[in-house]
């Protein structure tokens, strides 16, 4: 690939697009952060302590609402204890929402987690590796009067980890241990207007259920969504992206056939790079609205999977192909290691992925990190994803490092150098640099983002009225960024046929690469030069080719 | 000091006489609602309180709210019963804290008309300060806990920043329920107090703010990382509503460190600072009392012999610990009086079992116990 955009681009014309670029990235940074509110929203729910005297197994216990369905309530323990109520006729039912809301589609996923209120007591604490068996039950219904439907009905064991921080003492009694959440089902739509919990907490005294769980009091559930304003920011970003990536990658593709040789292997990665950012960008959300889709939630999983295996193998093809010195290039075989490391590692999330939200697609309850084999397993696909990172990380360092050795080599031969070599390495080197400085601010200002996001308490007061959402900032920027970065690469790194004159140009709707007789460099005479000198593209590549391999071999 | 609590006392049932209210039932009257709603289900759980159901609701003259309160109530259907079920935790709490001090929190739920407390209500005193905040504290937490379950309808959803009208809760979810019980909490609970620009309302005023404050103050912030793969480029932060006896432990401090305080007089040049509270320290080296803080305007009594007026029965009887040099030590909880010693034989449960509610399978045991009483 000699000759792209980007070498012909004359630096004012550079300057304006970067100019242009950096505004449309501050756009999007303002969408997250002034118009979205924050991306999720979580809502604490208290169960409702209904009594089950008889046991029935498939009815559905409501907490509140009209008289006749709501179930008989007791306020605590101790008055179910007056009333002879045993742990077994005890159910604990939330209801989603609170009244007077509803759910609504926009809000994409629904994660509840589940936290215990344990009170001490000297002579019931709770066991070291203590487990929660519970029966636990997930309903819906759309209108306010209509029977449940259940969802999923699961006997689930979860972990109780619970820490005391006083003295275990009598004078303690009624303090709360300070347990750790748990998850309890994960919804990959929000479909239905209004779900209903039950859960059971089963004592089965021979089989040693749930004896050494200590002294419940409460079970609180939190129940996080995405914020339907987000949802439809989101969307909307998407759906604007979406054509304008296309067309670019249209526009780029047109010209790489346009040349009188095949695609090399560069241009096929661009290519396929603009296509996974295309797909991730297509608002299939939108389905959600119409269809009940909980597979939707895993689809974007694998699509952001997609792209930032896409990305990554970019880089180390891209740093490979600019290898000055390397004879056996343009053939995906000589990356096979490093393709091989990241699509192993891809592959190993997406496993693991599988392994909890595919089957929570059966049943929302299920968690991976619940049963010890399956923490094991999830830790391993999780270590060996960390590791084909690493592995990643240190090939492509190692390749970014031989670049630089190359490209140090080579400025100090360049003076002596015929001026089609030298322009030619030159413009490798120049086309190299860029992206490495390109690539290494869109990370930075990600890991920047992050850790400001992190750090921050979700949103900045600003003035009296405004509030600045960092968190949805943070996700429509980074998001508007790569974007912003591989559009870039496709139209800078697309080949320039510059003196091809004017024929297929008229099409595409970017003709930065054209340049008028009145701005003119140095700079820019030099490249014209190059492209004057040079035969045609197809002649260009081998040639190229031919002289890297002579110097390989020197 | 005695001429002019008797001055406030008088100005204050002057001002508080309304029809249908009877005179000296203004101090925190609506803490009686313990003794209707709450009793009726909760009495053998609180030592010491009689069991008593009666359906005061029904009976306007004997209705423990007054107008404002009751109009608060029937605006946001189900808070009566949270409000019951506050004053209870807030007895319960009282109690547990001062189980070890010479005033022990007592507590009277057949009085309808003074409150359950009785009239240490009518003083100023540190313990005063406690009851006020404690209620206000309680009420607060039990009206967030209940939006979170659902039993009052009108929890509010108030959005933080702007979104499309009418479409907040879809928009940007609401705020946490918290929130709304602090709100009614300072809305019910304030409504109480009658007498304004006296230092008992300002007082009052400042316990019940502190009281809420001690409960946001005790609020636990959780987070839960949910991005792709559980990656951390999302999360969810909450805040957790805290054990009731994380708040009244954290009250019970301030309450050691309650400050006293008075009304500024006139041309006192430190006035201007005080317009924001309202109240200064008595002791002009002290600090200014902050919004978190306790205050008082009274000494308290020594609480050591029977006082009809405080309708305090005095230490007598109390048990006591021989072996500490503490509040509850005998020398300092009988006040000098000296204790009795004797045996008794008591049965208690013992290698019990328990399951997580409700079931507990024990055995019994004797056991000879050494209780000291106060003379």
């Amino acid at each position: 690939m000699a000759g792209t955009v980007l070498e012909n681009l004359s630096s004012r014309k550079l300057f304006a697009l970067g100019g242009v670029l950096l505004v449309v990235q501050i756009v999007f940074f303002m969408i997250g952060g002034l118009i979205a509110p924050s991306p999720t929203s979580p809502i604490r729910y208290i169960a409702s302590k209904c009594v089950d005297r008889g046991h029935h197994k498939s009815k559905w216990f409501v907490p509140w609402g009209p008289k006749d369905q709501v179930c008989e309530k007791v306020q605590d323990f101790d008055e179910a204890t007056r009333k002879h109520i045993g742990a077994n006729d005890i159910v604990f039912a939330a209801h989603i929402p609170l009244p007077n809301r509803e759910m609504v589609r926009w809000f994409q996923f629904l994660l509840m987690i589940m936290e215990l209120d344990v009170a001490f007591k000297v002579d019931n604490p709770v066991a070291e590796n203590a487990v929660v068996t519970m029966e636990a039950g997930l309903a819906y219904r759309d209108d306010r009067l209509a029977e449940w439907t259940p969802v999923a009905r699961s006997t689930e064991e979860r972990k109780l980890v619970c820490n005391f921080s006083h003295s275990k003492t009598a004078d303690n009694e009624g303090r709360y241990y300070d347990c750790d959440m748990v998850p309890l089902f994960e919804l990959g739509s929000c479909f239905h207007k209004y779900y209903l919990i039950n859960i059971r907490l089963p004592v089965r005294e021979k089989q040693n259920i749930n004896l050494n769980i200590g002294d419940i009091k409460d079970v609180n559930l939190i129940g996080i969504h995405q914020n339907g304003g987000f949802t439809k920011v989101w969307l909307s970003v998407k759906t604007t992206l979406t054509p304008t990536i296309i067309i670019i990658l249209v526009w780029y593709w047109r010209r790489v056939t346009q040349l009188n040789r095949k695609p090399v292997l560069l241009e096929k990665t661009i290519f396929a790079l603009g296509l996974s950012m295309a797909f991730i960008n297509l608002p299939l959300e939108l389905i959600t609205i119409a269809v009940d889709v909980p597979w939707m939630l895993l689809l974007s999983d694998i699509r952001q999977g997609i792209f930032y295996c896409m990305l990554l193998s970019f880089w180390i093809i891209f740093t490979g192909e600019h290898l000055m010195d390397q004879s056996e290039r343009n053939r995906l075989s000589v990356y096979w290691r490093q393709v091989g490391a990241i699509t192993f590692g891809c592959l190993c999330m997406f496993i693991f992925d599988m392994c909890e939200r595919g089957v929570q697609l059966t049943n929302p309850f299920y968690s991976i990190w619940v049963t010890e084999t399956g923490k094991n397993l999830a830790l391993a696909f999780i270590i060996l994803a960390g590791v084909c990172a690493s592995i990643y990380f240190f090939f492509l360092c190692f390749m970014v490092f031989k670049v630089f050795r190359n490209i140090s080599g080579k400025r100090a031969s360049l003076p002596t150098m015929s001026d089609v070599r030298r322009l030619h390495y030159e413009g490798l080197i120049y086309r190299f640099k860029f992206l490495m400085l390109f690539t290494l601010l869109c990370a930075a200002t990600t890991v920047i983002f992050f850790i400001i996001s992190q750090v921050n308490e979700g949103h900045w007061k600003w003035g009296e009225e405004h509030t600045v959402e960092i968190n949805s900032a943070f996700l429509t920027g980074v998001y508007g960024m790569w974007n912003v970065y591989v559009f870039s690469v496709i139209c800078l790194y697309a080949p320039s046929h510059k003196r091809k004159g004017l024929e297929g140009q008229q099409s595409s709707n970017i003709q930065l690469e054209r340049e008028t007789s009145e701005d003119g460099s140095n700079e820019e005479i030099e490249l014209r030069l190059t492209n004057s000198q040079a035969s045609g593209d197809a002649g260009e590549l081998s040639v190229i080719y031919k002289i890297a391999g002579k110097e390989a071999q020197e | 000091m005695k001429l002019v609590c008797t001055f406030w006392v008088v100005l204050f049932l002057w001002l508080a006489v309304a029809p249908m209210e009877r005179v000296h039932a203004v101090i925190g009257r609506w803490w009686g609602i313990a003794s209707t709603v709450a009793v009726q289900e909760h009495a053998n759980m609180v030592p010491g309180v009689p069991r008593k159901g009666s359906a005061i609701m029904l009976d306007p003259k004997k209705h423990p709210l007054n107008k404002k309160q009751r109009r608060l109530v029937r605006r946001n259907p189900g808070t009566l019963e949270s409000i019951g079920t506050g004053a209870m935790l807030a007895i319960k709490e009282c109690q547990h804290q001062f189980s070890n001090r010479r005033w022990n929190c007592p507590v009277d739920t057949n009085d309808h008309v003074n409150s359950v407390f009785g009239n240490i209500l009518k003083r100023g005193c540190r313990e005063t300060a406690f009851i006020y905040a404690v209620m206000s504290a309680a009420v607060a937490h039990e009206v967030g806990r209940n939006c979170a379950e659902g039993t009052i309808e009108s929890c509010s959803c108030d959005y933080r920043s702007k979104g499309p009208a009418g479409e907040d809760w879809e928009w940007g979810g609401c705020s946490d329920n918290v929130e709304f019980g602090k709100e009614f909490a300072k809305q019910f609970v304030d409504a109480g107090e009658k007498t304004k620009d006296s230092v008992r309302y300002l007082v009052n005023m400042h316990n019940n703010e502190a009281g809420r404050v001690a409960v946001a103050e005790n609020l636990r912030r959780e987070c839960k990382c949910h991005g792709m793969s559980g990656s951390c480029t999302l999360k969810t932060c909450w805040m957790r509503l805290p054990n009731f006896r994380d708040v009244g432990d954290s009250l019970k401090e301030k309450f050691d460190g309650a400050s006293k305080v008075a009304v500024p007089d006139i041309g006192n040049n430190r006035g201007s600072r005080a317009k924001v509270t309202g109240l200064v320290p008595k002791n002009s080296r002290h600090k200014y009392p902050t919004d978190n803080d306790l205050v008082y305007h009274e000494r308290s009594p020594n609480f050591c012999r029977n006082n009809p007026r405080l309708g305090f029965e005095g230490t007598r009887g109390r048990e006591c610990n021989v072996t500490s040099r503490g509040l509850d030590g005998c020398d300092l909880l009988c006040c000098g009086r000296g204790y009795a010693t004797r045996q008794e034989v008591t049965k208690e449960r013992c290698n019990c079992t328990f399951q997580w509610c409700c079931q507990v399978k024990c055995e019994e045991c004797v056991r000879t116990k050494t209780i000291h009483t106060c003379l």
